[in-house]
């Protein structure tokens, strides 16, 4: 049996207590190795001892997904949290899995860029967690998901065997583009500890326009004809009823997110005012677009009993959103909306604990005969023992089990964590 | 030759004006626009739909028979080669454009579906699909998949991968699967962005969901000419660094320039070392401020001269030389290779001195024409096909850049795929635990290996044909 001691040093071994349980399952070990080498001898002995690991940063996202089957070692990889390699001029920048994203953002806005991904939570939340989660933000609208920026991985096999995927130039298709396959995987198919990610310069001004509606699906209806104009949204996030702390109350609002250089954002803002007069709706130009969009792209952390978060086409938002108030409602609880509105997703808030299995019973059938989805993204561990979490990946989830028995034949990396029981 | 009892069933589901079974009829499938090593299949099938791809592949499952996705043959790498599998599969009668959906710049189209045909579906709706390789006018959707196709708006807008949202897949067992779709954020693998990219051997793509994107409502297009290729890179590397992000960056050298001119007249100055064609684009506001700042680049980096496109004629006219260039190389000479490989885009100067090493080297005259703004470039090799002697120093001079490639921190290929082409260098990327991943991949989606086989993956490569090619590539 492993002692894991020798392997990382007596001062990164402690034993699982309470506060590092993944959802609900306390590790009998946090282990926290202090290089890749030493990831890779983990991961063999607890694949030899017939264990299960599951792969954290911070442990910010570790109430999202499944709750594991099994559960042995948490294997935390901060102390892999390096910026190995920025390349500003080649616009690329390779980091360990560990490196926090407000760290990696510092080290880039100081050559003037960016990696346009933004998570809830940046300064605990690692570059591992950024993929294996498929984190986003509203910046996704303009610069799409993590998908897109990822350019290369190295991943530890469950094997041991250090794999690398990819690589460090923005456009390369020699071979299968290993990356994708660990993106929004949880950490079941290989533990990731190094990335190489594509960065962009960062817009010099970012201002935001918030314009009021009666109801959500007016909100919606104002976001679609911003998207039909020539202004080109950064980001576009409608808030239901006490989405947006911003918002007008009772009433629905849109945000309208303008970056660039100054005379783009100039222009992008008098259009933005100009749709909503012409709609007689009230306008507030934002002149820190950056603060108001961190505070949206924080919206999934807020408290809450759950937060499920729908998957349906843009032009379907203002129906969700309907559908999570009434189906709330009509189990008693208070429900906050906020969607990204150019990519279909809305994020839901739900207040009661009873509430939830409720409301998925409801609004996921309907969902998914629509080709989208309803994940419960942040619930307690008792909400997820009575609903499914990921509810039916559609007609891919025979190729994804194959998938999986083919990477982790043995079940050692996040047993149960992911879609169908992966 | 085929067996006549395949060929039968074959008839059967598609009818027999989709059967060639034919040795003339063959000859146009023995390669694709890699011309250096041909094989014709025993037989060539083009179903009308899904389903009869589907029933197509059953019938091969049935049988055990390795098979060959096609789609307009205008693959660089060979991807379509016969090798080992006398079924090829051709896409290209599944021409249908499915449902456009306009509000939410979805398409769905059947994978026979030209590239161009897309954009040209949603133009007046003010959308367009954003990959656009230079054989858009032939090459098929079912193809930019297979490749993960780019092009030189993929600076700004990325590649395939970045625009297709969903595919249906024909597994080598006929089963039909749904991957993906017209919603994005699908919990689940990513299947949709491993199958792009495959090369045709996880299976057939038969219909894809592509993201449509806003046309630009405003463009500058600016035309740079430099003494030599080293100060139109420095001009690259100066337009990244003030922040600009082109929509395309795309150099010409020397060799190139002169071709262009010759093929064209459009009074490019022959004698120049190389142009930059320099495309921003936007919604209008503040464009004609990032033009500024590069022409400000540009004379820094000592610019002999800049054109300005002054309406879409003149851009229609910039652009027409810079995707016919190889077009135009014919005229050099009585073959080509294009090559295709990617340096981080920092070492160009660097592999543009290795290219022109190798050219002295191996006694090859090489021009390049390349999406300098991603690294990717393309050295064109000219030869001529009749001197065996040649053809082996294109071949050597070829290894030589791709192994320069790699060893300046890049890649074997940005745009073309490995296909059967660079097989051999495939170890110089990726150690064997490496390829062990991605062959168990494969084996999710092709546990027999009926599909596409003896691709990308060095194996015991069956021999095939080399000799002279006949043709041009077709780019």
């Amino acid at each position: 049996v492993t002692d894991w001691r020798e392997i990382v040093g007596a001062e990164h071994v402690r034993p699982g207590s309470p506060g590092d349980a993944v959802d609900g399952v306390v590790p009998r070990w946090v282990v926290r190795p202090g290089g890749i080498a030493e990831v890779q001898t983990c991961v063999r002995a607890t694949a030899a001892d017939g264990l299960a690991l599951v792969p954290s940063g911070l442990g910010t996202y570790l109430d999202r997904g499944a709750p594991p089957s099994r559960l042995d070692v948490l294997l935390r990889l901060d102390r892999l949290a390096r910026v190995l390699d920025h390349q500003a001029a080649d616009m690329t920048v390779t980091v360990e899995a560990g490196c926090r994203l407000d760290a990696l953002a510092a080290i880039l806005a100081a050559a003037g860029q960016w990696l346009p991904l933004d998570p809830p939570a940046p300064a605990t939340t690692t570059v591992g967690g950024l993929i294996a989660a498929d984190l986003s933000g509203p910046l996704r609208a303009a610069h799409g998901r993590v998908r897109d920026a990822l350019l290369g991985v190295r991943v530890v096999a469950a094997d041991g065997a250090l794999v690398h995927g990819g690589g460090r130039v923005v456009k390369n298709v020699a071979g299968y583009d290993l990356p994708k396959l660990h993106v929004g995987a949880f950490g079941t198919v290989g533990v990731i500890v190094e990335a190489t990610f594509k960065v962009g310069p960062r817009p010099v001004c970012e201002e935001a326009v918030v314009v009021a509606a009666r109801t959500s699906a007016a909100a919606v209806e104002f976001a679609r004809a911003v998207l039909d104009s020539d202004v080109v949204p950064h980001w576009l996030e409608v808030a239901g009823s006490g989405g947006l702390a911003e918002g007008p109350g009772d009433g629905a609002a849109v945000a309208v997110g303008l970056a660039g250089i100054a005379e783009e954002v100039a222009h992008g803002r008098a259009r933005t005012l100009a749709l909503a007069a012409a709609r007689g709706v009230g306008a507030v130009p934002v002149a820190d677009g950056t603060g108001l969009r961190l505070r949206l792209a924080a919206f999934p952390l807020e408290p809450a009993a759950a937060m499920l978060r729908a998957a349906a086409l843009p032009t379907e938002v203002g129906d969700v959103m309907l559908a999570f108030a009434r189906e709330a409602g009509a189990a008693g609880s208070p429900v906050r909306c906020l969607a990204h509105a150019a990519n279909g997703v809305v994020r839901a808030a739900i207040a009661r604990a009873t509430a939830i299995a409720p409301v998925v019973a409801a609004l996921r059938p309907w969902l998914e005969a629509r080709g989208g989805a309803l994940v419960v993204e942040r619930a307690t561990p008792e909400v997820k023992g009575e609903v499914d979490v990921w509810g039916d990946p559609g007609p891919g989830l025979q190729l994804m089990r194959r998938v999986k028995e083919a990477f982790d034949p043995g079940r050692v990396l996040a047993p149960g964590r992911f879609v169908g029981g992966l | 030759m085929a067996a006549p009892s395949l060929v039968a069933g074959l008839r059967a589901i598609v009818g027999s004006d989709g059967v060639l079974d034919r040795p003339e009829a063959l000859l146009v499938y023995e390669c694709d626009g890699y011309t250096l090593e041909r094989a014709a299949p025993e037989v060539v099938v083009l179903p009308r739909t899904p389903a009869e791809v589907s029933t197509v592949l059953r019938l091969l499952a049935a049988e055990g028979i390795p098979f060959v996705p096609r789609g307009a043959g205008t693959g660089l790498s060979g991807g379509t080669l016969p090798v080992g599998a006398p079924v090829m599969v051709c896409t290209s009668r599944m021409q249908a454009i499915e449902a456009v959906d306009v509000a939410n710049r979805r398409i769905v189209v059947q994978a026979g579906v030209v590239n161009a045909w897309v954009t040209n579906a949603v133009r007046a709706h003010r959308l367009c699909y954003a990959p656009d390789p230079s054989s858009q006018p032939a090459c098929t959707i079912g193809g930019n998949i297979a490749e993960n196709s780019g092009g030189p708006h993929t600076l700004k807008y990325g590649v395939t991968t970045n625009h297709v949202l969903g595919v249906e897949m024909a597994l080598p067992s006929g089963d039909l699967v749904a991957l993906g779709g017209a919603v994005e954020d699908r919990p689940g693998y990513d299947l949709v962005g491993l199958a792009v990219g495959a090369e045709g051997t996880f299976g057939i793509v038969t219909r894809a969901t592509l993201r449509l994107m806003r046309t630009p409502a405003a463009y500058r297009t600016l035309l740079a000419v430099f003494e030599s290729v080293d100060a139109a890179s420095e001009a690259v590397s100066g337009i990244i660094a003030d922040g600009i992000v082109p929509a395309a960056l795309e150099l010409m050298d020397r060799l190139i320039i002169t071709a262009v001119e010759a093929a064209f007249r459009i009074g490019l100055p022959t004698d120049a070392g190389a142009v930059l064609l320099i495309e921003l684009d936007g919604p209008g506001p503040g464009l004609d401020a990032q033009a500024a700042g590069v022409e400000a680049v540009c004379r820094r980096a000592g610019v002999r001269e800049i054109r300005v496109a002054r309406d879409d004629a003149e851009r229609a006219a910039l652009w027409r030389c810079r995707k016919r260039a190889f077009g135009a190389v014919g005229r050099l000479a009585p073959n080509y290779c294009t090559q295709d490989g990617v340096v981080p885009r920092t070492r160009v100067p660097d592999i543009l001195r290795r290219i022109a090493a190798a050219a002295a080297r191996h006694r090859v005259r090489i021009g390049n024409v390349f999406h300098a703004g991603d690294g990717n470039i393309h050295p064109i090799l000219l030869f001529d096909g009749r001197d065996a002697d040649e053809v082996e120093r294109v071949l050597a001079a070829g290894r030589d850049i791709l192994a320069a490639c790699v060893e300046l921190g890049g890649s074997l290929t940005g745009e073309h795929g490995i296909g059967v082409e660079k097989i051999g260098q495939m170890p110089l990327l990726f150690a064997p635990d490496d390829l062990r991943a991605m062959i168990s991949l494969r084996a999710v989606f092709d546990p027999e290996g009926r599909a596409n086989p003896h691709k990308i993956f060095p194996d015991a490569k069956v021999c095939v044909e080399t000799r002279a090619p006949r043709r041009q590539a077709a780019v």
